[in-house]
C-alpha cells in the first residue's frame, strides 16, 4: 500500500480536459508509479502496448503488466535506465513512434527508473486483469490509528484522519446537533427533519443519542425511498420505453420500483438483492396460472432490472434489418446496465472490438452477452408489453374479479338507462325502406342492384354478384346480409334500386339510415378494415361532370369513428374528416341521420344504437341530393349486416331538434361523469408483472458479431466468466435451475459467480457499491469516477479506506444499513462544514475531508423538501406512478387533478422524454442508460422557477398557512417556527429581526390590500424556500 | 485513457462546471476574463504553454434552420433528368435500401422544373424562388449521407453525433466551448414551432451529460416566452424588489459562512440574472420596432410566411444581441412526404423559402453574415422511387444541405449523388464530417472539444470511431 500523500497535494496542475496534458514536472520527490509514471505511459504507449493491442507482447497499463515486460524481456531495470528497454526506446526517440516524449516527460521516466523504479512489483502477473487494483481479491488493510485519539469514533478514522494528519491537517470540530440531524435526515431519507424529530434528538441526553438518531432514520420507510432511488438510477429505471419518439409507457415498471424500495427498507443483503434481480425467475420456478407467495412475486418483480434499458421494439417499423438492430440495442443496454451498476465497468466499446484500455476482449463481451441472450433472443423476440406474467396470492384474483364485475354492472346499468331514454326519445318518422333479409324472402335483386340508381354501368369492376357464391358477392343468408369481397382491388357498391332524397326540404326535417352490424368479419376471415356504406349514390363511376352525391361513410372496427368522403370515388373526391366516435363491432346498430339546419346546410349525425354519437358534421345541401343507399365492397372488407331501415321525419321542427340535442348531451355528460367516478373505483388487475425470463430452457446459439454488426456473425460463443475477473475461488456452474424454472440457468450461474464472497468479481462489486455510498454521504467517491473502476478509471484518493469499507461490506453479510452506520457514525462525517483558511489553502477541494462538504439538495430532495416544509407531502407509498404531462408552455408538470400530486418525486412518472421540469432544472437526468453520478448545475432558470413558478407560490402559501396554524398569531413565534421547518434550527436574533423587518416592509408595500398580511407571509415563506440555507445541507 | 487523464478530467470537471455556473451567473462582469478562460479551455494547444494558439475562428454564431422529416433532395436541390426518363418504370439501377418495403413503387420523376440561379448558376427547383436569390451566398452540399433511415436515430445523429438518445446536442457543444456574449439571455435559444414539438421532442436540444446550462432554452410566444419568466399575477414590482433584497440578505449571510464557495456565489448572482431576463427576453422578442421593409422582406405580411418569418427575424435579433446558437424547429416532421410528396413540398416551401432566404439577406446587409453560420438541413433525404402512388420514402444515402456565411464558400455546389439522386457518390460528406467542419469554422478542433463522461472523454464527432474529418473545400 502506498504511503506517500495523495497526489492531489502535489503542485497543482493547470489542466484542461480537452487536451491531454502532462504535469509540468517541478516535483522534487521521486515520481510515483501509480500517479505519475503509469498515467504517462498509458497516455503515450497504451494504444499499442495495452490490453487491446500488446505489440511485442508488452502491456504497460498496470504495475503488474509493466513488471511482466514484453517478448524482448523486462521493460524496466530498477536503478538502471540505460539497461531498461523502455527507456532505451524512449531515449532513442523510437517510441512513441509518432510523437516523441517531451523533455520533462522523459525526465520523469528517467528519474523514476533511476530511483529504483519504486512501486514496481518484483513479480509480474499472469492474470488477465493485470492485477489492476480494483480487480484483485479483497484484503482487509491494516492501518494504525490516528493520533488525535479524542476524534476517533470508528475505523474510518484510521484512514481519513490519519491521512489528514500526514498532511498536517485534522478534522473540523463536530457539527452541532441541529446541523447533524438535518444532514442525516436528508442523507438517509431525502427529507428535512420534522420539529418532533429535532426535539427528540436535542433532548436525548444519552451518550449514543446521535447513533440512535441515525438508527431512527434508517428504520424509517422514507429511507428506502431515498436509497432505493439511487439504486433505481444506477439500474436505469424509467416508466417508459424510450428509444423512439413515442417513448411508450411501461405501466408495470412501478412494481420493480416498489420491490427496490422494500429491499432497501428491509436491508436485504446486497448479494441476495443482486441474485434476485439477475435471476429471480430462475430462483422462483413460477408456473403461470398457479397462486403463489409474496416471496415468489418479489422474485419475479426483481427481474425487471434486466429490462430497464431503452427498448423500442414495441414500435419498430421499417425493414427486418432495422428491427434486428432495435432488438440488439435492448439486449446491449441490459448488458451495459449490469456492468455499470454492479461492476463499475464500461463495456460497450468491446461490442465492436477488443477494449483498448480495459482488459476486456470482444469475445468477453459476447460470452457475457450469451448469459442474457436466452432472455433477449433476437430470433424469438417478445416485445416489452408481451413480457408479462401473472402471479397472484391465493384469492387475490377472485376478489379483484368480483369487484370489477360489480363496477361493470353499475356501469352497464347506467349505460342501459341512458340508451333506453335515448331510444325512447328519438324522433320516429316514417319508414321509406326496410329490408330484413328474411330467410325465404325475395331475391336480393328485387330491391338491390350492382349499379347505382339511374346509372347504366355496374358500380365498380368486377361487378358484385347478388345472391351468388362468386365473389365479389352479397348474399342474403341465415336472415342476414353477407357482404363478401373478392380481394380484387378497387371499390364497388351494392345499392338500393330505390332513390331517396337525402336533402330534407324543411328546416328541422331529417332522413336517416340504420342497419344492424351482425359481425365485422365473416367466419374465420379477417376483421374488416372498414365498414363502408354510401348515401345518395347515383353516379358511382363518377362519369358525369360536376355531379356530387356519392357520400362514403367508413366505420372503423379499430379505433372507432366514421371517415366521411364526398363525391367518392374519383380523383375529385374530398376527405371531409370524421364523424362520431363509436367503434364498429358486431351486435350494435349503426347509421347516419341528416337533419336540415339553417342556411341551406345539413347536419350529419352518426347514429350508434339509434342515438347521435357525439361528433357531427355539417355539409352544404348540394353535397347530398338524391340517390340510393348502398354498401361498399373493397379490399379486405367482408362483414355481415341486417335490418337496413330508412326513415324520414313527418315534419320539420328545428326547436325540437335543438332541444333533443341539448338534452342528449346533458344526459351524456352526466353519464360520463358517473362512469368516470365508477372507473376510479377500479383497481388494476392484480398480479400482472413485467418480468424477464428465458424464452426457452434450451440455449440458442450466440455469435460474436464482427464489428458489432448483426449482419456479420462470427464464431459461436458460450457463457464464461469475464477473463479479467476469473478466479478459481468463484463458483461457475451452469445447471438447470433447482426451482424447475424453464430457463437455461445461465443468469443464475452468473449471479452466483458475481456474488461469491471471497473472489475477484465480488471484490470489485463491493468496491463499486461502497464507493457510490461514500459519494452520496461525502459528496465525492473515494474513486472520483464512480462509473468506472476499471484500469482507465481514476485512482482512489484513499485506497485503503476503500478496501476497508468493501471488506467490511462483505464481512457484514452485505448489509447496506451496516455500511451507513460505519460511514455516518464516523467522526469524519460528523465534523462541521465550516471554513478553515489554513486547511483550505492546502486542500481547497477538500479531497482529504478536513471538513464536511456543503452540498445542494438533489432534484428530488428539493421538491420533496418543499412539499414537506409546506406540510403538503403525501407520504403514501408504492403503486402505479402519478402521471405527468406537458402543459401549454411545454413544461412537464404533474398532471393536474391526478391523484397523489403531492407524493414524493420517486412516485412521479419517470418518462424519459418528460422529466418533470422542476426536477430537470435541478439536474435530475433523463435516463439514457443509467446514472450513478449527477452534475450539479446552478443556472438562472432555477432562480426563475424559485421566484415565479406556480408550484413554489402555491407551496409558499401552504407554508404560510401552516405557520399560522402551528404557531398562532404571534409573528415572533411564526418566525421561530419557519426557521425550524425550513432550516431545522432557531433563528439568530439578527435573523429574527431581518425577518420581522421584511414582513413589515411587505405589509406596507401591499398597503390597503386586505390580503396584504397573508401576501407578506407568503412572500417570506417563498424566500426561505428559495434561499441557499434551505437548498443546501451543511 | 489513463488515471492521469481521468484525474485531469475530474479536476477539470470541477473547474469547468464552475465556469459553467460562473458563465450563467455573473452578468457582463468579467466577461473578458471568462472568455479568455473558455478559449484556453476549448481551443488550447496540447501543451497549454502560455500564448498557446488555437485556430482563428471564421464564425462566432450559428443559426440552424432545422427541417424535420427529410426534405426531398431531387425535388428541391438536386435535379435528376433520369428520374423523368424512367418515371413510372421500375427502378433500373440496382437495389435500393427501402424503409417501408411493402409500399415501394416505380421511379418517381420530379414535377418541378429546375433553373440556374445567381451568378454561380446553381440549379434550384422552381419551388425555391427565394433561395434562388441567395444562391450566390450559399454552399449547397448535394452529397450528404447519414447512418439511419429511422427519423429518431437520424435526428440524434445530426444533432448529437450518435444514433443513440441522450447525448449532448451540437448546440450544447458549441455553447459549452464558446459560452455567450450576452449574460442576460440564454446562450442557446430554441425557437420552437407554435404548432408543437418536433419529433424526438426536447432531445433535439438536450445538453445530454454536459451541464444543464448548455441546454437549449425554448422561447415560446405569448406573455411568458420563457417558462416562469414573469412574476405571478398580481405581484407588484415593489414587492418583488423587497423579496429580492431579503433573499439576497439571507443568501449573503449563508455565503459568509462558506467563503470562497463559488457555487453559492453563483446562486446569489443568478437571482439578479433572472430578474434581468424578465426585461431582456421580452425586448428581444418584440419586433414591433422593426422597419416595415424588414417585415416585408421576411414575409410578415403574408399568411403563409408570417409565423416562420417572425421566428427567422427573432433569430437575427438574438444573434445581434450576442446569443451564440439559435435553432428553429418545425412541428412534428412536415418534410416526411410519404404521400402527396409534390403537393406537400409546395406548401412547405411556401412557408419556409422566403423567410429562410430573407434571414441570409438581412444578416448579410447588416454585416452579420460573415460571423454567423446559417444552416438549412433535414436529417436525411428521400428515395428516387415512389412510395404508394405519390410519396417518397426515407433515404439515408443521399441528401442536400445548404450553409451560408460564417466562412462557408459562397455560390458553391459541393459533391453529387448518382444519376437518380439516390446515393452520394462524389465528395461524400458524412454528418460527422459536417460536424467537424462546422466546429472548425467556429475555431474549434473537433478532436479536442471533449467532456468526460462514463469514465472517458466524449466528443461530438468521436472521430476515432466515426472517422469524422474537416472538409476544407467547404470553407472559403
Amino acid at each position: 500500500m502506498r504511503r506517500s500523500p495523495p497526489n492531489l497535494l502535489r503542485p497543482l496542475l493547470l489542466l484542461a480536459m480537452h487536451v491531454i496534458v502532462l504535469p509540468t514536472l517541478v516535483v522534487a520527490e521521486t515520481p510515483d508509479l501509480v500517479h505519475d509514471v503509469l498515467p504517462l505511459v498509458r497516455l503515450k504507449c497504451v494504444k499499442c502496448h495495452g490490453p487491446g493491442k500488446s505489440e511485442g507482447g508488452l502491456n504497460l497499463s498496470t504495475p503488474a503488466w509493466l513488471a511482466n515486460g514484453g517478448d524482448s524481456g523486462a521493460a524496466v531495470q530498477g536503478g538502471k535506465p540505460n539497461e531498461s528497454l523502455l527507456w532505451q526506446r524512449v531515449a532513442a526517440d523510437e517510441m512513441p513512434p509518432d510523437a516523441p516524449l517531451k523533455a520533462e516527460e522523459r525526465e520523469l521516466l528517467a528519474t523514476w527508473i533511476k530511483a529504483g523504479a519504486p512501486g514496481l512489483p518484483a513479480e509480474g502477473s499472469a492474470h488477465p486483469s493485470g492485477d489492476h487494483w480494483a480487480f484483485v481479491p479483497l484484503k482487509a488493510p491494516q492501518a494504525p490509528q490516528a493520533q488525535a485519539a479524542h476524534r476517533v469514533r470508528n475505523d474510518v478514522e484510521r484512514f481519513v484522519l490519519a491521512e489528514l494528519e500526514r498532511n498536517g491537517l485534522g478534522y473540523r470540530p463536530e457539527a452541532d446537533r441541529a446541523t447533524l440531524i438535518r444532514r442525516v435526515a436528508f442523507d438517509l431519507t431525502g427529507l428535512p427533519p420534522t420539529p418532533e424529530q429535532i426535539a427528540a434528538y436535542q433532548n436525548d441526553t444519552s451518550a449514543d443519542a446521535y447513533e440512535r438518531m441515525v438508527d431512527r432514520y434508517l428504520s424509517s420507510p422514507r429511507y428506502g425511498e431515498r436509497w432505493g432511488k439511487y439504486w433505481l438510477d444506477a439500474a436505469g429505471y424509467a416508466d417508459s420505453n424510450g428509444y423512439f419518439n413515442a417513448d411508450s409507457d411501461r405501466p408495470l415498471a412501478y412494481r420493480y420500483r416498489d420491490y427496490v424500495v422494500r429491499a432497501f427498507n428491509a436491508d436485504k443483503p446486497f448479494d441476495r438483492f443482486v441474485i434476485e434481480q439477475l435471476a429471480g425467475d430462475e430462483l422462483a420456478g413460477f408456473k403461470p396460472g398457479e397462486a403463489t407467495t409474496s416471496e415468489v412475486i418479489s422474485l419475479l418483480e426483481a427481474t425487471h432490472y434486466l429490462r430497464n434499458g431503452q427498448d423500442g421494439t414495441g414500435e419498430s417499423d421499417g425493414n427486418d434489418n432495422e428491427r434486428t438492430i432495435d432488438r440488439y440495442s435492448a439486449l446491449d443496454s441490459c448488458l451495459q446496465i449490469v456492468s455499470s451498476s454492479l461492476l463499475g465497468l464500461t463495456v460497450q466499446c468491446a461490442k465492436c472490438h477488443d477494449h483498448k484500455f480495459e482488459p476486456l476482449s470482444q469475445r468477453d463481451y459476447y460470452q457475457w452477452q450469451s448469459v442474457f441472450y436466452p432472455a433477449f433472443n433476437v430470433k424469438d423476440w417478445k416485445k416489452p408489453n408481451e413480457r408479462v406474467v401473472q402471479a397472484t396470492l391465493p384469492g387475490e384474483l377472485e376478489t379483484w374479479k368480483a369487484h370489477e364485475a360489480e363496477v361493470d354492472d353499475k356501469v352497464a346499468k347506467l349505460r342501459e338507462e341512458f340508451a333506453a331514454w335515448a331510444k325512447e326519445n328519438q324522433p320516429r318518422g316514417a319508414v321509406l325502406f326496410r329490408d330484413e333479409f328474411a330467410a325465404g324472402g325475395p331475391p336480393l335483386a328485387d330491391a338491390w342492384s350492382h349499379t347505382a340508381p339511374g346509372d347504366d354501368q355496374p358500380a365498380g369492376q368486377p361487378a358484385i354478384n347478388l345472391d351468388s357464391e362468386t365473389r365479389p358477392a352479397t348474399i342474403a343468408r341465415d336472415g342476414n346480409l353477407f357482404v363478401l369481397e373478392s380481394g380484387d382491388p378497387g371499390d364497388r357498391v351494392m345499392s338500393t334500386r330505390q332513390t331517396f332524397n337525402w336533402t330534407p326540404q324543411a328546416e328541422g326535417a331529417w332522413i336517416q339510415v340504420t342497419f344492424d352490424l351482425v359481425d365485422v368479419k365473416v367466419g374465420d376471415g379477417k376483421v374488416s378494415e372498414r365498414i363502408a356504406y354510401f348515401l345518395a349514390v347515383r353516379d358511382y363511376n363518377d362519369t358525369r361532370e360536376g355531379e356530387t352525391g356519392n357520400v362514403l361513410l367508413e366505420g372503423k372496427p379499430e379505433g372507432g369513428g366514421v371517415g366521411l368522403y364526398l363525391d367518392y370515388p374519383g380523383n375529385d373526391h374530398k376527405d371531409d374528416g370524421t364523424l362520431g366516435e363509436a367503434v364498429y363491432r358486431g351486435g350494435h346498430n349503426y347509421g347516419v341521420r341528416i337533419t336540415r339546419v339553417a342556411d341551406g346546410k345539413c347536419r350529419l349525425d352518426h347514429l350508434y344504437d339509434g342515438v347521435p354519437d357525439r361528433k357531427s358534421a355539417v355539409l352544404d345541401q348540394a353535397a347530398l341530393g338524391s340517390g340510393g343507399f348502398g354498401f361498399g365492397l373493397c379490399c379486405g372488407r367482408s362483414f355481415i349486416v341486417d335490418n337496413v331501415v330508412i326513415r324520414e321525419s313527418e315534419t320539420g321542427d328545428l326547436a325540437a331538434d335543438a332541444q333533443l340535442q341539448a338534452e342528449t348531451s346533458r344526459r351524456r355528460e352526466e353519464l360520463e361523469a358517473s362512469i368516470k367516478q365508477l372507473d376510479g373505483e377500479r383497481k388494476p388487475e392484480p398480479g400482472r408483472i413485467a418480468w424477464m425470463t428465458d424464452r426457452s430452457a434450451n440455449a440458442p446459439e450466440v455469435h460474436l458479431l464482427e464489428r458489432g454488426s448483426h449482419s456479420s456473425p462470427g464464431e459461436t460463443v458460450e457463457p464464461a466468466p469475464l477473463a479479467a475477473l476469473s478466479d478459481p475461488n468463484a463458483e461457475w456452474q451452469i445447471a438447470k435451475p433447482e426451482s424447475g424454472a424453464e430457463t437455461t440457468g445461465r443468469r443464475l450461474a452468473w449471479a452466483r459467480w458475481v456474488t461469491d464472497a471471497d473472489a475477484r468479481p465480488a471484490a470489485l462489486m463491493a468496491r463499486v457499491q461502497v464507493n457510490r455510498m461514500w459519494q452520496q454521504h461525502f459528496g465525492a467517491g473515494i474513486v472520483a469516477t464512480c462509473e468506472n473502476l476499471g484500469v482507465s478509471g481514476a485512482a482512489p484518493s484513499h485506497p485503503e479506506l476503500l478496501e476497508y469499507l468493501a471488506a467490511e461490506f462483505v464481512r457484514s453479510g452485505w448489509s447496506i444499513k451496516h455500511m451507513h452506520r460505519v460511514m455516518l457514525n464516523s467522526a469524519a462525517y460528523r465534523q462541521a462544514s465550516t471554513y478553515d483558511a489554513g486547511a483550505s489553502k492546502i486542500d481547497p477541494d477538500n479531497r482529504l475531508l478536513w471538513r464536511w462538504t456543503v452540498r445542494r439538495l438533489d432534484a428530488e430532495a428539493v421538491r420533496d423538501a418543499i412539499l414537506a416544509t409546506a406540510g403538503q407531502l403525501d407520504e403514501s407509498m408504492g403503486g402505479p406512478y402519478v402521471p405527468t404531462s406537458r402543459d401549454g408552455l411545454g413544461e412537464a408538470v404533474v398532471t393536474e387533478g391526478a391523484a397523489g400530486t403531492n407524493r414524493r418525486s420517486l412516485y412521479l412518472q419517470q418518462r424519459r422524454t418528460q422529466t418533470l421540469s422542476l426536477l430537470g432544472l435541478f439536474d435530475s437526468p433523463s435516463l439514457v442508460v443509467n446514472c450513478v453520478q449527477r452534475p450539479i448545475s446552478t443556472i438562472p432558470l432555477q432562480s426563475l422557477s424559485l421566484l415565479n413558478s406556480p408550484f413554489l407560490r402555491e407551496q409558499s402559501r401552504h407554508f404560510a398557512a401552516r405557520l399560522a396554524n402551528e404557531a398562532g398569531e404571534d409573528p415572533a413565534k411564526r418566525i421561530d417556527r419557519s426557521y425550524l421547518l425550513a432550516y431545522g434550527r432557531e433563528p439568530l436574533p439578527a435573523e429574527h429581526a431581518a425577518a420581522s423587518g421584511f414582513l413589515d416592509t411587505q405589509r406596507e408595500t401591499y398597503g390597503d390590500d386586505e390580503k396584504g398580511d397573508q401576501l407578506a407571509w407568503t412572500d417570506y415563506c417563498q424566500m426561505l424556500l428559495a434561499s441557499s440555507g434551505f437548498l443546501y445541507v451543511e | 485513457m489513463s488515471h492521469e487523464l481521468n484525474r485531469q478530467i475530474t479536476t477539470e470537471l470541477t473547474r469547468r462546471s464552475f465556469l459553467g455556473r460562473y458563465a450563467g451567473s455573473l452578468g457582463g462582469l468579467a466577461l473578458a476574463h471568462l472568455l479568455a478562460n473558455q478559449q484556453s479551455a476549448s481551443a488550447a494547444t496540447t501543451d497549454l504553454q502560455p500564448g498557446a494558439t488555437h485556430f482563428t475562428p471564421k464564425a462566432k454564431n450559428v443559426i440552424c434552420l432545422f427541417q424535420h422529416g427529410g426534405p426531398s433532395q431531387m425535388d428541391l436541390f438536386d435535379p435528376k433528368p433520369m428520374l423523368e426518363k424512367f418515371h413510372g418504370k421500375p427502378y433500373p439501377s440496382g437495389e435500393l435500401e427501402i424503409h417501408f418495403t411493402n409500399q415501394a413503387g416505380n421511379v418517381l420523376g420530379s414535377p418541378f422544373k429546375f433553373a440556374p440561379a445567381g451568378q454561380c448558376g446553381m440549379q434550384l427547383s422552381e419551388v425555391l424562388p427565394y433561395t434562388a436569390r441567395i444562391a450566390d451566398d450559399i454552399t449547397l452540399i448535394r452529397s450528404m449521407n447519414t447512418e439511419s433511415v429511422d427519423h429518431e436515430a437520424a435526428l440524434r445523429l445530426i444533432h448529437s453525433g450518435k444514433i443513440f438518445a441522450g447525448l449532448p446536442t451540437w448546440g450544447s457543444w458549441v455553447t459549452y466551448a464558446l459560452g455567450s456574449e450576452n449574460q442576460n439571455l440564454p446562450a442557446y435559444v430554441v425557437l420552437g414551432d407554435p404548432g408543437g414539438l418536433p419529433i424526438d421532442g426536447t432531445r433535439n436540444w438536450s445538453a445530454g451529460w454536459l451541464p444543464a446550462i448548455f441546454q437549449g432554452t425554448p422561447f415560446g410566444s405569448g406573455k411568458s416566452p420563457v417558462v416562469n419568466l414573469q412574476p405571478p399575477e398580481g405581484s407588484s414590482p415593489a414587492a418583488r424588489r423587497n423579496q429580492l433584497a431579503f433573499l439576497e440578505q439571507l443568501n449573503r449571510a449563508h455565503l459568509s459562512r462558506h467563503p470562497g464557495n463559488s457555487e453559492l456565489a453563483a446562486r446569489l448572482a443568478n437571482f439578479e440574472t433572472a430578474a434581468r431576463m424578465q426585461t431582456s427576453v421580452p425586448e428581444v422578442l418584440d419586433i414591433s420596432g422593426e422597419p416595415a421593409e424588414t417585415k416585408e422582406l421576411y414575409g410578415l405580411n403574408e399568411d403563409a410566411t408570417r409565423e416562420y418569418g417572425t421566428r427567422c427575424l427573432i433569430a437575427r435579433r438574438l444573434i445581434e444581441r450576442g446569443v451564440r446558437f439559435v435553432q428553429l424547429f418545425l412541428s412534428s416532421q412536415p418534410w416526411d412526404t410519404h404521400s402527396k410528396n409534390a403537393e406537400s413540398l409546395k406548401g412547405l416551401c411556401a412557408k419556409t423559402d422566403r423567410p429562410s432566404a430573407a434571414l441570409v439577406e438581412d444578416l448579410k446587409r447588416r454585416g452579420l453574415l460573415d460571423d454567423t453560420i446559417v444552416m438549412w438541413t433535414g436529417e436525411f433525404g428521400r428515395l428516387p422511387i415512389s412510395q404508394g402512388s405519390d410519396g417518397r420514402d426515407h433515404n439515408r444515402r443521399g441528401f442536400s444541405t445548404w450553409l451560408a456565411g460564417g466562412g462557408f464558400k459562397r455560390g458553391y455546389v459541393h459533391g453529387a449523388t448518382d444519376d437518380f439522386g439516390y446515393e452520394a457518390v462524389e465528395k461524400v460528406v458524412t454528418v460527422h464530417d459536417l460536424h467537424a467542419t462546422l466546429l472548425a469554422a467556429l475555431g474549434l478542433d473537433h478532436h479536442r472539444l471533449a467532456y468526460p463522461h462514463d469514465g472517458r472523454p466524449t466528443s461530438l464527432t468521436d472521430a476515432e470511431v466515426t472517422g469524422a474529418k474537416v472538409v476544407p473545400e467547404l470553407l472559403a
